[in-house]
């Protein structure tokens, strides 16, 4: 019995570090939190950004999991709600970047001027869309 | 001045902040020569003066920095050994407080701490690991799993290991002497930006080169 559990574990073990590897190494390479730090001025806490990045992936998967209960919840709930909505934006903006999709856009349709509708059109119609997904309960 | 047959070697970053409105080569270029007298002089020359309002940007050529010299000191031989497009940036010293930035700082902190447990979370939810967890619980050992097995314990722990493993440091405390990949990543992202600041600055005509009197500076809001 105990052969198996400590097999158990490896497997456990090995997916747990394959995966945090994965996911976290995506999160740099897009950028979004070297972007954080850049727009606030504040490259010179680089490396707290990176404990507090580590601590949120530990306790994020803790509490996953074990679904530990969240204390102060009416404060703790639409704070991480905010927080997440800002750092999925990024996330997705920061893909977008990554995959050249702006300067492809821009050089087929020749758009020189006006960018920056564009780039509140994808705001608004981002925040939009979120909305009326969760408000149809999709 | 004829007997300046001296090499002047200098030397300059990319990207070069000053806080003086007078902008000094010796500010913006480091500089080595064997004639150690010619050094402080010509560090001493005026490359360009910011009108006082605002930060500002202006991107040099390399090519104006040696005219500069030369207009002075039309022997020597200048070697440059640095970039040759430099980003001079002024700063206003109107410090907006250490409370600001401490501010600013907390508020990124536990911004990247819920995007992260957010990041984790989902990754979770989208593949869901409880799912696959309790199918090779099963597998394994034949019996129902009720959702805490060794399984769920020694992922978590790979997954701080993982974490700790790729961030290479927690705390002050680093494991090798390697730069973290965030900041190899904040250094590539800076390189970007410098690099797209003197393309544009170079593509609209708006460098300080040779040939012109006047930098048309880029300000900031």
């Amino acid at each position: 019995m105990w052969v198996k559990q400590i097999l158990l574990a490896i497997v456990g073990l090995s997916g747990g570090v394959v995966v945090s590897a994965g996911l976290f190494a995506l999160i740099v390479e897009i950028g979004v939190i070297s972007d954080f730090a850049d727009r606030t001025h504040t490259a010179d806490h680089i490396l707290l950004y990176e404990d507090c990045t580590a601590l949120g992936g530990i306790l994020g998967n803790l509490i996953f999991l074990f679904k530990w209960p969240i204390p102060f919840q009416t404060v703790a709930l639409p704070l991480f709600g905010l927080l997440s909505g800002v750092f999925v934006g990024c996330w997705a903006m920061g893909l977008a970047e990554i995959l050249n999709v702006f300067p492809i856009f821009i050089r087929r349709i020749k758009i020189v001027r006006y960018t920056t509708a564009f780039v509140i059109s994808i705001a608004v119609g981002r925040g939009a869309g979120a909305l009326l997904y969760f408000a149809q309960g999709w | 001045m004829a007997a300046n047959k001296e090499t002047l070697y200098i030397k300059g970053d990319r990207n070069v902040e000053v806080t003086n409105l007078d902008v000094k080569l010796g500010d913006i270029v480091s500089m080595e020569c064997s004639n150690k007298d010619i050094i402080p002089k010509v560090k001493a020359l005026k490359l360009l003066k910011i009108s006082p309002q605002g930060e500002h940007r202006y991107v040099v050529s390399v090519l104006k920095i040696i005219a500069c010299i030369h207009e002075q000191y039309p022997g020597i031989d200048v070697q440059n050994m640095g970039e040759t497009d430099i980003i001079i940036t002024y700063e206003e010293q109107k410090t907006k407080g250490k409370a600001f930035h401490i501010l600013k700082t907390a508020v990124v902190s536990v911004l990247v701490f819920v995007g992260a447990a957010f990041s984790i979370m989902t990754f979770n939810n989208d593949v869901d690991v409880p799912d696959v967890f309790s199918q090779v619980y099963r597998f394994a050992t034949g019996t129902k799993s009720d959702g805490f097995t060794v399984l769920e314990v020694s992922y978590s722990i790979g997954i701080t290991l993982g974490i700790l493993t790729f961030f290479n440091h927690f705390g002050k405390k680093r494991f090798t002497v390697d730069p973290t990949p965030l900041e190899v990543q904040m250094r590539t992202y800076e390189n970007e930006i410098q690099t797209a600041l003197i393309e544009t600055a170079s593509r609209k005509g708006e460098e300080f080169d040779v040939g012109k009197t006047d930098p048309s500076g880029n300000r900031r809001s």
